[in-house]
């Protein structure tokens, strides 16, 4: 029998301070250093001279490469620390989940910035061209997980819905504009040509290079997905499009959004062996997030589940005990425990590394309580 | 019902901006620098009066009829009301309808009550041409109440009409600082889990704030949900999202407003075609035949990198001039 509620992370961690520091060409100050220390003792990482000897310097190209290698496998490092089974780099080599796809595709091109909320602003491009595939841009951050890493690995990558979504939309809207009499049926008919082509010219060669170069399993990110639920279809036929015989496992990731909207479209997904959603952002006492699984019961969904069992957007630590109740929980109305993995709710990054690592640790405290009560 | 007609037109067809504008990239390093703690707030602010003059000259030269001020310094729609009314806070980050896009939803802590703080902050009349209409452009009531966290009004329908009230205290203190018209967005109303209840709670609260020269903006939703209780508003004027709206769903209404045509899509960066835009509102002209009529984005133009937005003006003002060009 194999291990019930592993462990696994969904993405992105904060940014290691001494690798901004160093890319921003500012000042390495002492608590960057001391960072550095304090945690390769914690972690065990074992290149703690190497980042300190390449922070002695200033910027360079070689420098700047290395040390977002060094700070890459740093992540890795702390999160099998934590305890997790199935681990990855925290993100720390992209730029961000959006715009480190995109700037690596081609077919975009960024005018400026636009808000997000309140003075936080980020890159949001224009589709200008057909999109199409550059390189792999992932493929050198595998390799070097592959190379270091001593838990299963889990790659996570943007979906093609949520390109698309947070992209403007010229060159397919351009393409149909014998439409453009009726606006509503334009837009909606060219943001599906363009979320078809990102899953088949972008994110298909991607996972495909990924499972060449030995990847056992991928997570498709899509916040985006219920936006718009009319277009929820939408994804479903790009998933189906960018997974159509990739040779790995494959999952969904899906956060902060009305799962109902995901149904039944998403039972058409064809190649897609879990669903990690966030529900600890949403839970009561009574554990009333969880009762949202019950979906999956009423349509026949037998997929794994990814049980979101800790908030990212809070500081308050969940106890290893909530998170066994929240996991007994899920089991019980799912009827079946080994369908259960376990994860916080989204990626960690808006957390310090203290936070994240507190709440990584109560996780995999939490799994095993609820390994003891139920075997 | 009063059905009034939007004064300042004249059997032409006018243009203007719906809502706060795209921030410049100098005014974004600005406001990010103060973020971060490396700018004090009041040095941003020769930026934004600059900025806010940009626009002005923006709009007189693309000649615009109704002049705003692009609320630059508005965090979001609501956010200026924690200020001017009182029983408001700020509260957590919510998504703003479908868009990539957050705003702080306001929480309701008390009776809310119109205090006159903040105005001049975030309605700068006096940096608009001396002359041509001044637009101020409000939260509509229904909107505001939906899309806030009600801790102190027994009913909503309550709340709606409480913020009606002050809305109108607004409207009141803008008009004699300069300010002609009012429009108030209204989103909520057309989503379609409206309810007829609320429609018509809708109606009730334009009998209070709707004073002077006021209209109601639509966005992001088919207005056809609600025209109905739209078109009952004692209002001039009623803005509709072409990119939402299909035009058939209006045509068996008699629309006896000044019809907004959203006709310019804020949200993406693909630039119009003036021909096509014309063709589209000469169609909009025949089938729905509004007494008056004015171009504007469909909504805010915030969404779009500042220069894109600059664009999408000049797109409005060319297409207008080809209008006024047609037989």
């Amino acid at each position: 029998m194999s291990k019930l509620f592993p462990v696994q992370e969904i993405g992105s961690l904060p940014k290691a301070p001494w690798l901004l520091a160093y890319l921003r060409g500012k000042k390495v100050e002492q608590a960057d250093l001391d960072h550095v220390r304090k945690w390769s003792k914690m972690v065990g990482f074992e290149f703690e001279s190497e980042v300190l000897s390449t922070l002695g310097f200033p910027r360079n190209s070689d420098g700047e490469k290395r040390l977002r290698e060094l700070a890459s496998i740093f992540a890795l490092r702390y999160l099998e620390s934590a305890g997790l089974d199935y681990v990855y780099d925290g993100e720390e080599n992209r730029i961000e989940m959006y715009e480190h796809p995109v700037r690596n595709s081609d077919g975009f091109e960024f005018y400026g910035h636009v808000r997000s909320f309140d003075n936080r602003y980020y890159r949001k491009a224009a589709c200008v061209a057909k999109v199409a595939f550059r390189k792999a841009y992932h493929l050198d951050e595998f390799k070097l997980m592959k190379q270091h890493a001593r838990r299963s690995i889990k790659v996570p990558i943007t979906g093609p819905y949520t390109i698309a979504d947070w992209s403007f939309n010229e060159y397919y809207q351009q393409q149909r504009r014998e439409d453009f009499k009726d606006l509503q049926k334009l837009k909606l008919e060219a943001k599906r040509d363009f979320v078809i082509d990102v899953a088949k010219q972008i994110i298909y060669p991607n996972l495909t290079a990924l499972v060449e170069a030995g990847a056992e399993w991928i997570q498709v990110d899509e916040p985006a997905l219920t936006t718009r639920p009319e277009e929820v279809p939408f994804f479903v036929e790009a998933f189906n499009e960018c997974t159509k015989g990739v040779q790995c496992k494959l999952s969904l990731h899906v956060c902060f959004s009305d799962y109902r909207l995901l149904y039944p479209h998403i039972m058409d997904l064809k190649n897609c062996s879990q669903l990690a959603l966030e529900f600890a952002n949403r839970d009561d006492d009574q554990r009333g997030a969880y009762d949202q699984l019950k979906l999956l019961n009423e349509f026949g969904d037998r997929r794994e589940i990814g049980l979101g069992v800790a908030d990212v957007h809070v500081d308050q630590i969940e106890s290893p005990t909530v998170i066994r109740d929240r996991i007994e929980y899920a089991a019980k109305i799912l009827h079946d425990p080994q369908r259960i993995y376990v994860n916080p709710d989204c990626g960690l990054r808006t957390r310090s590394w203290d936070i994240a690592y507190a709440k990584l640790s109560n996780i995999t405290k939490g799994a095993e309580l609820a390994r003891q009560a139920v075997s | 019902m009063r059905r009034l007609k939007f004064t300042g037109l004249h059997g032409m067809v006018e243009t203007h901006l719906t809502g706060v504008f795209s921030r410049s990239e100098r005014l974004i390093a600005a406001t990010r620098a103060v973020a971060r703690g490396n700018l004090k707030q009041s040095e941003v602010e020769p930026i934004l009066q600059e900025d806010i003059r940009s626009l002005a000259s923006l709009q007189e030269e693309s000649k615009l009829d109704a002049f705003v001020d692009g609320q630059l310094n508005w965090q979001d729609l609501f956010r200026p009301f924690t200020e001017i009314f009182t029983g408001i806070e700020s509260g957590g980050l919510t998504r703003w309808f479908d868009n990539n896009t957050f705003y702080r939803k306001p929480v309701i802590a008390r009776k809310i009550a119109f205090s006159g703080s903040g105005l001049q902050e975030y309605f700068r009349v006096h940096l608009l041409p001396k002359h041509g209409r001044k637009k101020a452009v409000l939260p509509g009531p229904l909107t505001f109440a939906l899309l806030s966290d009600n801790k102190a009004y027994q009913s909503f329908s309550d709340l709606v009409d409480a913020l009606a009230h002050s809305l109108k205290d607004v409207v009141k203190a803008l008009s004699g600082s300069g300010y002609e018209c009012f429009q108030f967005n209204e989103p909520c109303a057309c989503e379609p889990k409206r309810t007829e209840s609320e429609l018509e709670t809708l109606r009730h609260a334009y009998e209070t704030c709707a004073e002077g020269n006021s209209l109601i903006h639509t966005y992001f939703g088919d207005a056809s949900r609600a025209i109905e209780a739209l078109l009952d508003c004692p209002v001039n004027g009623l803005g509709i999202d072409l990119y939402s709206t299909p035009l058939g769903s209006l045509k068996e209404y008699d629309l006896d407003k000044t019809l907004g045509c959203g006709c310019v899509d804020g949200r993406n960066s693909l630039l119009e075609s003036p021909t096509e835009l014309k063709e589209i509102i000469q169609k909009v002209q025949a089938d729905l035949e509004p007494p008056d009529l004015y171009l504007a984005p469909n909504c805010d133009l915030e969404f779009l990198p500042h220069p894109v937005a600059e664009k999408k003006v000049r797109v409005l003002s060319e297409t207008r001039k080809l209008l006024s060009e047609a037989p």
